[in-house]
């Protein structure tokens, strides 16, 4: 690629990334896949179309739920009563943020259809497009809605869950001293 | 006469509202997959924030818990934000070069390749091949269909890769990082503890002694 760099008025030859041959090798030997099937095809497809942000945080917030506490559990670098509260820390952490993420996603992307929010041309643009800009719009306005209630509702639900999970008693401020 | 006023005043934001909208129906319109992974990223800074707050503010949790909670937290965000960003991008890039080089494809891209005369087959999913670079591309009506296939699959692979990073990554990091640094503070917190509790505070041992013999000197036996 060359470009005149207007400052100096030279002529810059800039070479763009690379990538080895081997690596370019490995990849082409890869083997090549095709969806055979018309279903798969349509629900991936189909899946790229509707799966919206607030599907992907309800779905990492599923998964994390399997593996999370799971691998806390077995942190062998803490003694019990720390590993105790950690694991409580991650269920309650898991559910109040995947609880208040959905949801927000949810009715930030829902909303998106009022005309504030919608970009001029609207009507021009194709179904899928109009789909994709409101779930990325929803997206970009609940994580504002969510500077808020990540203070006001996400961690008081995590401290509430963690509590109500550890159930320890107040520690003594005079033993503290 | 204040109605144009404030019209001025808020012409330049309702301008500048009107270009941020445009920006994210260009950059986002038609690719969810790179939407997924930029918000997402910003979504973790935002509550690993809110996160640590709640640790912090939380009167319930003993100091030696907040101890390891807290630098855990940190370690948290700071692995998740970046192995999110990382694995879930690269795994995203590489999804759309599979697809891109025709590796993976589907059943209307195969037919497209097949009816181009002249094209060398065995170029197909190699990595300098591009399918979208293809004579016909634009005409033959194929392009939506390997849009919509090509965000189908980037979808799935950035769910894929933020699975991964954030569920499985960064929860064992964390806890490695987390409990050295409870380690090294329990220790430092214990040296302090042991210092002030080697000598009486506001008095050296010189002082202590004369002060006995003064007191020994005066009584009357």
């Amino acid at each position: 690629m060359v470009s005149v760099n207007p400052l100096q008025n030279r002529i810059v030859a800039s070479t763009p990334f690379k990538m080895p041959n081997i690596l370019k090798k490995a990849y082409n030997a890869l083997p090549s896949f095709e969806t055979a099937s018309d279903k798969f095809m349509t629900h991936v497809e189909k899946f790229g179309q509707k799966c919206t942000s607030a599907h992907q945080r309800g779905i990492l917030g599923a998964t994390a739920l399997l593996t999370q506490p799971f691998i806390d559990a077995h942190n062998k670098s803490v003694d019990d009563k720390t590993r105790k509260y950690s694991v409580a820390r991650t269920i309650a952490k898991i559910v109040a943020g995947t609880m208040t993420g959905v949801a927000i996603r949810y009715g930030c992307i829902k909303a998106m259809g009022c005309k504030p929010f919608l970009p001029k041309k609207w009507e021009g643009l194709a179904k899928e497009t109009q789909a994709q800009y409101k779930n990325a719009m929803g997206t970009i306005v609940s994580l504002v809605v969510m500077l808020f209630t990540n203070f006001l509702i996400d961690a008081p639900l995590t401290k509430f869950l963690t509590n109500v999970m550890t159930d320890f008693p107040k520690p003594d401020k005079g033993a503290e001293k | 006469m204040k109605t144009p006023e404030l019209k001025n005043i808020f012409k330049p934001l309702a301008k500048s509202w009107d270009g941020f909208k445009e920006t994210i129906l260009k950059k986002y319109g038609e690719q969810p997959g790179t939407m997924l992974v930029h918000t997402g990223t910003l979504g973790w800074i935002l509550s690993s924030l809110a996160q640590i707050a709640a640790i912090v503010f939380n009167d319930k949790i003993p100091n030696e818990q907040k101890v390891f909670l807290i630098p855990q937290e940190f370690a948290d965000a700071a692995t998740n934000i970046l192995s999110f960003y990382a694995v879930t991008y690269s795994g995203k890039a590489l999804a759309s070069k599979l697809v891109k080089t025709g590796k993976i494809r589907n059943a209307k891209i195969s037919k497209f390749l097949d009816s181009i005369p002249n094209l060398d087959k065995s170029k197909i999913g190699n990595w300098d091949f591009d399918v979208t670079k293809q004579a016909g591309f634009k005409t033959s009506g194929i392009e939506n269909d390997f849009k919509n296939f090509k965000n189908g699959v980037d979808v799935y692979a950035g769910l894929a890769g933020s699975i991964l990073s954030s569920n499985i990554i960064t929860p064992v990091i964390r806890n490695k990082y987390a409990s050295e640094r409870q380690k090294n503070t329990l220790n430092r917190m214990n040296a302090y503890k042991m210092k002030n509790m080697q000598a009486p505070r506001g008095i050296s041992m010189e002082n202590y002694l004369n002060n006995v013999y003064a007191n020994s000197s005066s009584l009357k036996i």
